[in-house]
């Protein structure tokens, strides 16, 4: 098990001050600090206090009545759901359907697929996709940063199945895909990310 | 059926021999590509898919890897493949195995599910292809998983009648489940008991399309 | 609307319990924000942890008479939430799936601080994960709501070394995870 310093720990339960912990084991504090800021940030929620207030207002269904809007109120709702978290953020490797190509873009048979390939490399001056799906050839698949912000995409029409890849920025430098939710050792002591292309149809 | 495998196989040989060098040449250090096309005759004549030997010394050659090296990782790879035809045997496949199934079998084992899950999946799912359902399962044996409960899970949406791509969705809907506080069983359990309802795939967003390329030199799955 | 130099919780109880219900709207909008941003983590979506928030707002107004402590009413809410929370993982099968719809997804329409916090993020849950629902919710209580042990415990009924145990690994199991991708 990996035990960190007990010292950390008493920093961020409190019964430490951060001028306690050895300058060094300072900035492992601040990971964790900053991670949890990062679970903090979800963004503005809506008030709830107009929808509480007016049930509150409301009188209070007898249990007769309550039991029979239970009973009557619908409990399986589909609805369409965004994948969750971790595997929304592969969109850097993600699965996509053809759905229409109204108004232009590539004409895909029933045996093809999309994918779509997002990195962040904002000092990069290219970067390209690299992987089983063009023999490994390093500069056939370029992305783009097309509004310069650093974020580098590209979407590639492929045969239905699963490839490995990397990125290579700069031409020179090999970077693991790490939004994407496959990985699988290379062989050559690096990891390569996995994309399973879907075919249109199905 | 076999009959006409092996014609295929015989027609084949001298072309297979001559595509590998074609496509390994300029691509590695020239003195390694004896040693990788002797790999790939040996998969050939053994009736395992050659494919992935070669996609793994180009790999090599584009990462700029030495040539012991190369060959070292090709030699992986086809021991990878044996591997996979031997479990695919002991799993009660009928030989020669599916060429496309050897490859499945292979990404199994690479993606870390454990031989005997991959066998028992096998047994359980007589039809290929079974691509989807391993992937399936590797996805939830890589979120921590039990591999077993995984297998049964995705063993039991093939029974529901799901096939093929579906069963990622599978997958996505027990990760979903976990990410919604469940344990990894709950999670198992709770699909389970939705089959064969589990939702499909998002719809790409606008413009995904229409900005689609295709790659110069697409190889083969 | 701001609730600075709005009067305190024991204040508003006694005013809800003795008939201003308006009042209680006071409560709403001082915790309404940190019992969101909590049932958003454990249920996984906006929408649901609206409707639990909301359903533990209208409990606790209903079962107010019951606060022991008023001056604690936070810690009080912060247990109905949870209980709603885990009724609604209980009830909840995969068919009755709501619209996930909460942190920042890599959505390539993003810009790259987006996306670098996306990457980010993606680690964090990532190394959640792998751990229990109890540990994932200590280390969530602890560190994103500020809960002290002592609310914890009172919040979800188990010790103090529990928690401390469990927010402990949590945090082995979140440093490990960022150190791989450094």
């Amino acid at each position: 098990m990996n035990t960190i310093d007990p010292r950390i720990h008493q920093a961020l339960d409190g019964d430490l001050p951060l001028e306690g912990v050895p300058a060094e084991l300072r900035p492992v504090v601040r990971r964790i600090a900053a991670a949890a800021d990062l679970l903090a940030a979800v963004g503005p929620a809506v008030s709830l206090e107009s929808r509480v207030m007016a049930e509150i207002r409301r009188p209070a269904p007898s249990r007769s009545r309550r039991l029979t809007r239970w009973l009557a109120s619908p409990h399986a709702i589909t609805f369409r759901i965004r994948p969750a978290w971790s595997l929304a953020l592969a969109t850097a490797a993600a699965v996509l359907m053809l759905f229409v190509a109204r108004g232009g873009g590539p004409e895909l048979s029933e045996h093809e697929g999309l994918a779509q390939f997002v990195g962040r490399f904002p000092d990069a001056q290219s970067v390209h996709v690299v992987g089983s799906f063009n023999d490994w050839r390093p500069r056939s698949l370029p992305l783009e940063d097309q509004n310069h912000d650093g974020v580098w995409r590209t979407t590639v029409v492929l045969p239905a199945g699963i490839y490995e890849y990397m990125f290579v920025v700069d031409g020179e430098r090999w970077v693991t895909d790490h939004l994407a939710e496959r990985l699988v050792a290379d062989e050559f002591g690096r990891e390569n990310s996995v994309v399973i292309v879907r075919p249109v149809r199905r | 059926m076999k009959l006409s495998v092996a014609l295929l196989a015989l027609l084949a040989g001298p072309l297979a021999a001559q595509s590998a060098r074609a496509r390994l040449e300029g691509r590695l250090p020239s003195a390694a590509i004896p040693a990788v096309d002797s790999l790939v005759q040996l998969a050939f004549q053994e009736g395992l898919p050659t494919e992935p030997l070669i996609q793994k010394a180009l790999e090599g050659g584009a990462k700029q890897v030495t040539g012991p090296r190369i060959v070292a990782a090709v030699q992986v790879s086809l021991a990878q493949l044996r591997d996979a035809r031997a479990l695919l045997a002991r799993a009660g496949d009928r030989p020669p195995p599916l060429p496309s199934e050897v490859t499945t079998v292979a990404w199994a084992l690479r993606r870390g599910l454990p031989a005997p899950v991959v066998e028992r999946v096998v047994a359980a799912l007589p039809h290929a292809p079974r691509a989807a359902a391993m992937h399936a399962i590797a996805d939830l044996v890589a979120h921590h998983f039990d591999p077993d409960s995984a297998a049964g899970l995705i063993i039991d949406a093939v029974h529901h009648g799901l096939q093929r791509e579906r069963l990622l969705d599978v997958s996505t809907a027990a990760l979903h489940e976990l990410q919604r506080g469940h344990t990894q069983a709950e999670a198992i359990g709770l699909v389970r008991q939705a089959l064969p309802n589990v939702p499909g795939p998002p719809k790409p967003t606008r413009g995904t399309v229409a900005g689609a390329r295709r790659p110069g030199a697409a190889a083969s799955p | 609307m701001d609730v600075r130099g709005a009067p305190p919780d024991a204040e508003v109880v006694a005013r809800v319990l003795g008939g201003d219900a308006e009042a209680f709207g006071i409560v709403i909008r001082r915790y309404e924000a940190g019992l969101q941003r909590f049932a958003t983590r454990m249920l996984g979506s906006r929408d649901a942890a609206a409707d639990a928030v909301a359903e533990g707002f209208v409990r606790a107004y209903r079962h107010l008479a019951s606060c022991r402590e008023p001056t604690r009413i936070r810690t009080w809410l912060y247990r109905i939430v949870t209980n709603r929370c885990k009724s609604h993982l209980a009830r909840r099968s995969v068919a009755d799936v709501p619209l996930d719809d909460a942190p920042p997804v890599a959505d390539p329409s993003d810009s790259a601080a987006a996306l670098e916090r996306a990457e980010q993020l993606a680690l964090v849950n990532r190394a959640l994960t792998a751990l229990s629902p109890d540990k994932r919710e200590a280390f969530v209580l602890k560190h994103v709501e500020g809960l002290s042990y002592e609310e914890m415990a009172a919040v979800t009924g188990e010790r103090i070394p529990t928690l401390k145990m469990r927010v402990h690994r949590a945090r082995e199991a979140l440093l490990k995870a960022l150190e791989a991708y450094a």
